[in-house]
Formats: C-alpha cells, sequence, structure tokens
C-alpha cells in the first residue's frame, strides 16, 4: 500500500507563555513542532506498514524550516519526505492547500491511502483532509478512531460521531482524518533520528505539482483574513457567591439559565 | 464560484442552512443555524432555505418553518439514513449549482465538518469554519464571519469578496434558536438522489449509537474539572454525577492525577490538555499558572473553593466561596435530569 | 546518597537535547561534552526525563548512541510515569546493563506526544493513574535489589499532602529524596530532616540567574528578588544551612560557574568548621 501523510508545521503550545498584564498566551518565540493531530495519521501509516508492507511518504507545504517535521516523522519510521514550498503557496486558505497537497498527490502517483490530522490546532478548520478528497474525487473518512482492517484495495473504518461512530467499508484510494483514539504515537529514538537527518529532502515547487497560479497561495484562496483581535476580554467583574451552598448553587444555576449555557 | 463583480454576486440569492439529521431526526442545531439565518436574510432581504437530507422525514419538515425557513429544500432517501458524505456532497453542490445561494451554514460537528468542505471545494467557494459571529458588511453586502482560532487565542474576522456562495460552519450551542413561531408555514421542494450521485466507494457496514458515550475533554461543552480540594477518587465521583447531568465531561489539575485519583487523560494545563468549553468548573483548584494556560480561554468559568484569594477566584466569572463537598450536591439538585 | 553526601559528591543536572532541536549534533556534542566533564570531577550526572514535558531523547540512549562511560556510582537517571511499558523496560534493562543503580523516580510532566503507564502495565490495582508510587513499586518487584530509589519532595506544594505522598513513596521503596530548589533554607524541608532523619536527602539548588523560572519550575509563585539572587551564595548557604544533605545542582553554567563550584563544598565546610 502506498500512503502519503500530510503533516502540518504549528506553533507549539507546550512552552507557552502567559502574559501577566493580559492573562493571555505569549506567541512570540514559540518554537514550531508537528500538529499533535498529525502524529497519529503517521504512526497509523507506519503500523499499516508494518502489517502488510507498503510504503510511507509524509508531505508539508510550508515554509523551507517544515522540513523538520518531515524528519520527525521519518525518525518514526515514514520512508520518504517531500516539502511544497515556494512562495507562491503562501496565504493558502484551506481551499488552496487541499488543491496543492492534491496537486502533489497526484504527483506521487499511485497513492492508495492519504492520512490527514483530524485538525490543525492552530487553522482549526479540519477542512483540508475532506478537501484533499474533494479535489481528488476520492473517498473520504473524518475522524477516524480505528482501522480493523485494510486490504485488497478495501478499507474499514471506524468513524467517530458525537453520538457514537459508525463502520465503513471504503474503495481506495481514499483521504482518511484520524483522531487522538486511534494509537499512541512512539516517541523518535536517537537512532531513529539521526538515520532520518540523513535522508535527502525533496523541495517542490508550484511548477513541480503543476499547479495553476490562479489555485494557489493567496490567489487560490476565497478567505481573506480581514482582521484579527485579541478575544474579547473576559468579564472583568467575578460574582462572588458565599452564601450558604444552596443559596450558591441556586443562584449559579438561574445565571447558567440567563446566559443559555443550561 | 468565483463572483468578483457586483453582477456576479447579485445572481447569489438567499441564506441557506444545511440541516444535521442523526437517526432522522433533524438536531437542534438546525434550529440555531435558522435563528442566525433569520437575521442574517432579514439584513439581505432575501429567503432562509433549509436543505435536509436523511432518510423518515415525515413530520420534521413543519417544525423548520415554525423555526425561520421559508423554504425547505428535502431530499427523503434510505441511503441517507447512513452518512455518506460522497453522497451527500454531490446532492448539495447540484442544489448550490441549481439555486445559487449567497450563503450556506452548516453545523461544526462531526458529519458536517465531512460533508461541507467537498462541497466548498467542487463549488469553488471559501469556507470559514466554527464561526462565533456572522454579520452583513453594511458597505456591501459581504457576510463577515468571527471565527476563534490558535486555540481560542486570537479572534479573526473573515470574508469571501469575490466568491459565491459564501460558507461557513458553526458550533451547535453558538446561536440562539427563535422561539417556535407556529402559525408560520413555508414551500417545500422534494428532491432525489439521482443515479450518478450515489457512489459506491463507502458502504456503511455498522452504526452503533451511544449518547451516554463518555465525551472526550478536548471537545467537552461543559467540563467539571477537580484539583487537590477533591481529596481522592470517592471525590471525583460527585464530580461525575454534575458531569453526567449537564453532558459533559470530568477534567483534573495535575494534583489530582498525580495523586492517583484520575488518569492523566483528564488532565487540563501545560503539561495536559488545552480545553475550550463553553462553561468550565473548577472544583478544588487552585489555578497555578501551570493550569490556567490549560483553560483559560473557555467562556465562563466557574471556581468553587474554601479560599476566596486564589488565583482561580480571581479569575472566574462565578467564584463560590465553600465546601465543594457541600456545593456540588447542591448544584445537581438544582440541574433536573434530561 | 548517602556515599555522594560523605564525599561532596554534587548531583549535576544535564539535560539531554530535545527532539525537535534544529541543531542536533552540535546538542549532542554539547551534552557528550558536559557528561564527561562531570565525570572527570568525579560528580554524580543527573540526566532528566522529558522534563518540562518537552520531547527529549532519553539517557539511556544518549550513552548508548554516543558510547560515553558512565562511571560507577556516578550516573543517575530520572525516570517518570510517561513510557509506554517497553519503553520501560527498555530502560531499565539499559540501565542494569550500565550498571547504572542510582534513579529518580518521579511521576513526571506530560505533553500530548508522551504516552503513559496504566495502571496494568505495572500490575497496580488501587490506583486510577500510576505515579512514582506505582512506579517505584513496579522497580522493586522486577528488579529487587538492583537500584537505589530516589523521590522527588516539592516544599512549595501543601504540605499536608506532600507528606502524607512522601510517606507512600518511602513506603514503596525509596530510599533518598532530592528536593524542588530551595533558596536558602525552607521551613518545610526542615521539617522533612526531622521527619526522615535516617534518609538522606539532596537539596536542590537553582543555578540559574534566572529566579523567574524557578516559579515555573515548582508550580507555585516563588517570591525572590531578582536582582538580588545570586546563585553561587545561595549555594554557600545551603551548605551552611543544611550541612547533612546532599546537593543537587538544576541549571548549573558550565562555562563560567562550574569552576566556582568546584572545591565550594569543602572550602564552606572548612569555613565553618574554622568558626
Ligand atoms: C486566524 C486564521 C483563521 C483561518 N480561518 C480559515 C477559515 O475559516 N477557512 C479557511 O479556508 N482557511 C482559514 N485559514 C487558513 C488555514 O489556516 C490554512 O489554510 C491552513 O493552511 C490549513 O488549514 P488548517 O490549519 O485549519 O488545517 P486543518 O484543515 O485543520 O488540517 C487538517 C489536516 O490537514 C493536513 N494539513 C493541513 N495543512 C497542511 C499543510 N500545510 N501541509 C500538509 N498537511 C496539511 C494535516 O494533516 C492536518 O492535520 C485561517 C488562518 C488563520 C491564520
Ligand atoms: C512543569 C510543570 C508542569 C505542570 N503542568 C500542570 C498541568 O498541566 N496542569 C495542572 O493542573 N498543573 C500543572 N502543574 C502543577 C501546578 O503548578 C500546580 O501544582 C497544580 O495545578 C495544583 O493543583 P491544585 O490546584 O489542584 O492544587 P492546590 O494548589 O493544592 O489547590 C487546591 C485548592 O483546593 C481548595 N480546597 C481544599 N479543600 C476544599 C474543599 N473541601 N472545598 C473547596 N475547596 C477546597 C484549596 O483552598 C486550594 O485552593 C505543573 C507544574 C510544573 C512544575
Amino acid at each position: 500500500m502506498k500512503m502519503v501523510v500530510c503533516v502540518k508545521q504549528v506553533p507549539g503550545t507546550h512552552d507557552a507563555k502567559i502574559d501577566p498584564e493580559t492573562k493571555r498566551i505569549v506567541r512570540e518565540g514559540i518554537k514550531a513542532v508537528m500538529n499533535p493531530f498529525d502524529t497519529y495519521a503517521v504512526e497509523e501509516a507506519v503500523k499499516i506498514k508494518e502489517k502488510s508492507g507498503g510504503e510511507v511518504i509524509v508531505m508539508t507545504m510550508g515554509p523551507p524550516r517544515a522540513e523538520t517535521v518531515l524528519r520527525e516523522a521519518i525518525s518514526v519510521g515514514a520512508d520518504a519526505g517531500i516539502l511544497l514550498s515556494g512562495r507562491a503557496f503562501g496565504g493558502s486558505d484551506t481551499w488552496a492547500t487541499s488543491y496543492a497537497l492534491a496537486k502533489a498527490i497526484e504527483k506521487i502517483g499511485g497513492v492508495d491511502l492519504v492520512l490527514c490530522g483530524k485538525q490543525a490546532i492552530d487553522g482549526d478548520t479540519a477542512q483540508v483532509g475532506p478537501g484533499i478528497a474533494a479535489q481528488l474525487g476520492w473517498a473520504q473518512a473524518t475522524y477516524v478512531m480505528e482501522i480493523p482492517e485494510s486490504n485488497n484495495g478495501v478499507i474499514t473504518t471506524r468513524r467517530m460521531h458525537e453520538d457514537g461512530w459508525d463502520l465503513c467499508e471504503i474503495t481506495l484510494p481514499a483521504v482518511l482524518t484520524v483522531v487522538k483514539d486511534i494509537n499512541q504515537p512512539r516517541v523518535p529514538t536517537l537512532k531513529g533520528r539521526l538515520a532520518a537527518q540523513k535522508l535527502d529532502i525533496p523541495v517542490w515547487s508550484p511548477e513541480d505539482i503543476g499547479a495553476d497560479e490562479e489555485l494557489i497561495g493567496l490567489n487560490g484562496s476565497p478567505t481573506r483574513v480581514v482582521k484579527t483581535n485579541p478575544p474579547p476580554p473576559r468579564g472583568a467583574e467575578t460574582l462572588v457567591l458565599n452564601g450558604s451552598p444552596s443559596e450558591s448553587a441556586g443562584t449559579l444555576v438561574r445565571e447558567l439559565r440567563r446566559r443559555g449555557l443550561l | 464560484m468565483i463572483a468578483n463583480t457586483d453582477e456576479a454576486r447579485t445572481g447569489y440569492r438567499n441564506v441557506w442552512v444545511v440541516a444535521e439529521v442523526l437517526g432522522g431526526q433533524i438536531q437542534k442545531v438546525t434550529y440555531e443555524l435558522l435563528g442566525a439565518a433569520r437575521s442574517l436574510a432579514n439584513d439581505r432581504a432575501c429567503e432562509v432555505w433549509c436543505v435536509v437530507m436523511g432518510h423518515g422525514l415525515d413530520g420534521q419538515i413543519e417544525p423548520l418553518f415554525h423555526g425561520g425557513a421559508d423554504v425547505v429544500l428535502a431530499v427523503d432517501e434510505p441511503r441517507f439514513a447512513e452518512f455518506v458524505d460522497e453522497d451527500m456532497a454531490s446532492v448539495l453542490v447540484r442544489f448550490v449549482d441549481t439555486h445559487k445561494p449567497e450563503i450556506v451554514l452548516c453545523g461544526a460537528t462531526t458529519r458536517g465538518r465531512a460533508l461541507i468542505p467537498r462541497v466548498a471545494v467542487a463549488a469553488n467557494c471559501g469556507l470559514t469554519a466554527d464561526c462565533t459571529g456572522l454579520s452583513i458588511d453594511p458597505e456591501n453586502g459581504d457576510l463577515l464571519q468571527t471565527r476563534p482560532a490558535f486555540g481560542g487565542n486570537i479572534m479573526a474576522t473573515i470574508r469571501c469578496s469575490n466568491h459565491r456562495p459564501q460558507m461557513a460552519t458553526v458550533r451547535p450551542r453558538v446561536m440562539n434558536a427563535l422561539p417556535a413561531d407556529t402559525g408560520r408555514t413555508g414551500r417545500v421542494i422534494r428532491e432525489q438522489l439521482l443515479e450518478s450521485e450515489k457512489s459506491t466507494l463507502k458502504k456503511v457496514v455498522e452504526i452503533f449509537q451511544d449518547t451516554e458515550n463518555a465525551i472526550n475533554l478536548a471537545d467537552a461543552r461543559f467540563i467539571i474539572a477537580g484539583g487537590r480540594g477533591v481529596k481522592g477518587p470517592e471525590g471525583f465521583q460527585l464530580l461525575k454525577r454534575l458531569a453526567e447531568r449537564v453532558n459533559g465531561a470530568v477534567g483534573a489539575s495535575r494534583a489530582a492525577v498525580d495523586s492517583g485519583w484520575v488518569p492523566y487523560n483528564h488532565q487540563v494545563g501545560q503539561t495536559g490538555q488545552t480545553v475550550q468549553a463553553m462553561v468550565y468548573v473548577a472544583c478544588g483548584i487552585s489555578g497555578q499558572i501551570q493550569h490556567l494556560v490549560g483553560m483559560q480561554s473557555c467562556d465562563y468559568i466557574i471556581a468553587i473553593d474554601k479560599d476566596p484569594d486564589t488565583p482561580l477566584m480571581q479569575l472566574a466569572d462565578v467564584a463560590i466561596v465553600g465546601d465543594l463537598f457541600e456545593v456540588l450536591p447542591e448544584i445537581v439538585r438544582e440541574i433536573p435530569r434530561t | 546518597m548517602q556515599h555522594h553526601i560523605e564525599n561532596r559528591i554534587y548531583h549535576v543536572e544535564v539535560l539531554p537535547p530535545k527532539q525537535d532541536s534544529e541543531k542536533l549534533e552540535a546538542d549532542l556534542e554539547r551534552f557528550t561534552n558536559k557528561f564527561n566533564r562531570v565525570m572527570d570531577s568525579g560528580y554524580c550526572c543527573c540526566i532528566t526525563d522529558n522534563a518540562m514535558g518537552n520531547l527529549a531523547f532519553q539517557g539511556t540512549e544518549m550513552i548508548e548512541e554516543l558510547e560515553l562511560e558512565p562511571k560507577p556510582g556516578l550516573v543517575m537517571i530520572h525516570l517518570n510515569t510517561f513510557h509506554t511499558k517497553d519503553d520501560l523496560d527498555r530502560i531499565l534493562e539499559s540501565c542494569k546493563e550500565m550498571k547504572i543503580e542510582q534513579l529518580l523516580v518521579i511521576s513526571g510532566d506530560g505533553s500530548d506526544r508522551l504516552p503513559k503507564l496504566t495502571p496494568a502495565d505495572v500490575g497496580a490495582t488501587d490506583v486510577e493513574s500510576v505515579t512514582s508510587v506505582e512506579l517505584l513499586r513496579y522497580i522493586r518487584r522486577e528488579y529487587p535489589g538492583v537500584f537505589e530509589l530516589g523521590v522527588a519532595f516539592n516544599p512549595y506544594e501543601p504540605e499536608e499532602h506532600e507528606f502524607a505522598k512522601m510517606e507512600r513513596k518511602i513506603d514503596a521503596g525509596a530510599s533518598f529524596i532530592i528536593t524542588q530548589p530551595v533558596i536558602d533554607n525552607h521551613p518545610v524541608v526542615d521539617k522533612l530532616l526531622e521527619k526522615y532523619p535516617d534518609i538522606p536527602v539532596a537539596v536542590e539548588a537553582w543555578m540559574s540567574k534566572n529566579i523567574g523560572l524557578l516559579s515555573e519550575a515548582v508550580g507555585y509563585e516563588v517570591a525572590e528578588d531578582p536582582e538580588s539572587f545570586n546563585p553561587v551564595e545561595t549555594l554557600k548557604n545551603l551548605h551552611r544551612n543544611y550541612p547533612r544533605c546532599g546537593v543537587y545542582l538544576s541549571l548549573l553554567g558550565f562555562k563560567k560557574q562550574y569552576d566556582r563550584i568546584t572545591g565550594l563544598w569543602e572550602q564552606v565546610q572548612s569555613e565553618e568548621v574554622a568558626s
């Protein structure tokens, strides 16, 4: 099975600091990491490879330094990496991102399965996975929590929903997005990491993937972020309840109802 | 589609809501979206349409009119008893092509988020995820879409000026449904899934419904979190009881996890999970910075602590001074079982 | 540990490179240099385990891959609960093979990327989550007599709870204690020493000038004046105030500070004797 895993480099939330004045997370100087959800996609692809053979290619669209997330994936078992990079890709929204990734998948050729994370923790849209499937005209399964079987061009997936799950048999090729429940990603070893260091990672430009200039980057992005603001400040006033337990509980529940939160 | 002139844009009209149908039932989020759509339609002086794709929809169309729809576009199709996103997307793309809506709203649920990006790609239009605010720009009639990104740390305003329709998803419980107006009626258009739209790529072989499903902390709308003040695993039973009442999840501070009272995957904070619930109830958690970074973007924060001066009691929207073992049962008592 | 205290052997904390390092080769070289320097000084090199939940390489694999030579009794491996069972066993086997005897067993800092031991992994039946206590029991059971197991003590946590936890850790087999950083002295550490007179304790000295970071490391606001904080002076005070304790140096500066602490312990001791 030939698999492509799409991974995104995102700002890590891990060493986030809080600004003591604004009580908001300071984003400056935060390291870039692999989107946490994508580590599950990589692990799942490597597990499928280990079980039934095949090849795992990891791909990211981003600036040159996004290469590190590819090496990270290679150090835990992916076979090769591809970096889509070039100024013209800049400013892509999910439409343009899924177009570029789909074009690259076509260029790789013979791909049976594409795996994505459930969503990226920065853009937070969860739109790129189904977007790739639509661009390619392939079947899709989102929020996949288990892949009980994959053989003979059919893959069985357990999709998570708010109200339970369903099991689908999907004819390949297909695009899956995975949730955390699917596996426990392995942590890279130093040995694996040193080996990954040595691998050459090709950089593909828009021309390399035969992308229409009008459909990538800002040009190809219907959405425009016109303004960003800090979230509305938290109501400065704290409602302090220090009556009897039943009084406090009563007031709280009334307040929740009033705000439509119950 | 590209619509970069006024003339092209005027070809698109009406606000659409894609209904969320589960097990043949139209879900609440649909009515919330109808509420939002109604107010946008008033600004644009146009109609609200509701697209319903499901099976066994009898009796469920009327209430959509009561909730604000003017037109219901219904596909009652056995195949749609299951969630076959590829086919549903094909149908929707055809509807969009035919009827040219100006705005399309869909629930930001697991199903909505799977379905609508497929439609947006095929229809070559922009899609804004998880909007918390929708309004019309009075200058040019564009839809202004506000959404949180970076885990709630910024709010972005997004527009799609040169493409139509403008598509957006909205999470459940963000918008308000209108009070049902039983006097309202509307027009029903019955449509079908075409043979050519039936894909053979996906076969749903089993469905498991479990609304009691333990809710994922990261997706929970309501989180009841406990800290060292909860004093032991028995105390967490109390939190669980409240969580069950409000259909929420149980969270914990590291002190509680490190004491062995709760599994690590419930830990909220710098070295645990970052959560963004609508309501976060912190019980016996002092609120050290490592905890706060994981929950401070929750919308409404309630703290219960004996000590009124902890950082969390200062930060909270509601601070209940008291013994959590006395306060929690009272809160549970106030909330009727559903 | 008692041997380290009697022979004035510092515990020097060394962090393995982070997984996301963009200059791994340089980081590996730095680690090698630090490790060798600590060995040459006859100090004990304490290697952290994904400190602060930041993904880093494991101490044991660092030593193996870089072919470092741990001196007997002079390497301490930190071991937390954020591992798979396989990884845990592999680390313990490596330690045994390399004759690394001292383990600091801690609950540790997690992250999205780290696995977590489950109660079933370590044969625990009475808890929801694996803490240092369960891990201690597991190591004691699986490797009887192989390791000297230590635990951490945080004087900034609510006292009653921390002491109750210490009791369980001692019960589970801990035979030495390392505290969180202490500035000059701490009344709760005094109590600890009083309560466990027979257990060797090392107090941690905060060697970074950045005292602000300390609050981040211990999880509670520590009020210290950033202007007047002087790590080396503070270290001296620790020797004076806790003559029976070992000392664990965190964030020691290898460029300038290292030379200034060489022989410091002896010096303070002889000054004390003289006065
Ligand atoms: C504040 C802000 C708000 C935004 N809002 C919107 C919006 O509402 N609509 C919109 O269309 N765009 C939006 N964008 C743009 C969007 O973030 C980018 O298009 C981004 O490239 C992909 O979207 P995402 O981060 O949401 O990824 P998601 O769709 O959440 O990612 C899902 C999966 O797709 C794969 N993937 C995503 N990006 C890449 C990549 N670059 N390389 C390889 N694999 C990848 C990964 O497997 C990932 O787990 C917004 C950007 C910002 C900064
Ligand atoms: C590197 C690092 C990473 C960390 N990561 C995290 C993290 O991810 N998440 C996290 O939570 N912490 C984290 N911490 C720990 C954090 O610093 C705090 O130690 C921890 O959050 C304290 O937990 P707590 O609030 O439950 O306990 P405490 O601070 O002890 O607070 C308990 C509270 O309960 C109240 N109380 C007691 N009894 C009652 C009662 N009967 N009724 C009502 N109130 C009562 C007390 O007044 C007190 O305010 C981290 C620390 C470090 C150093």
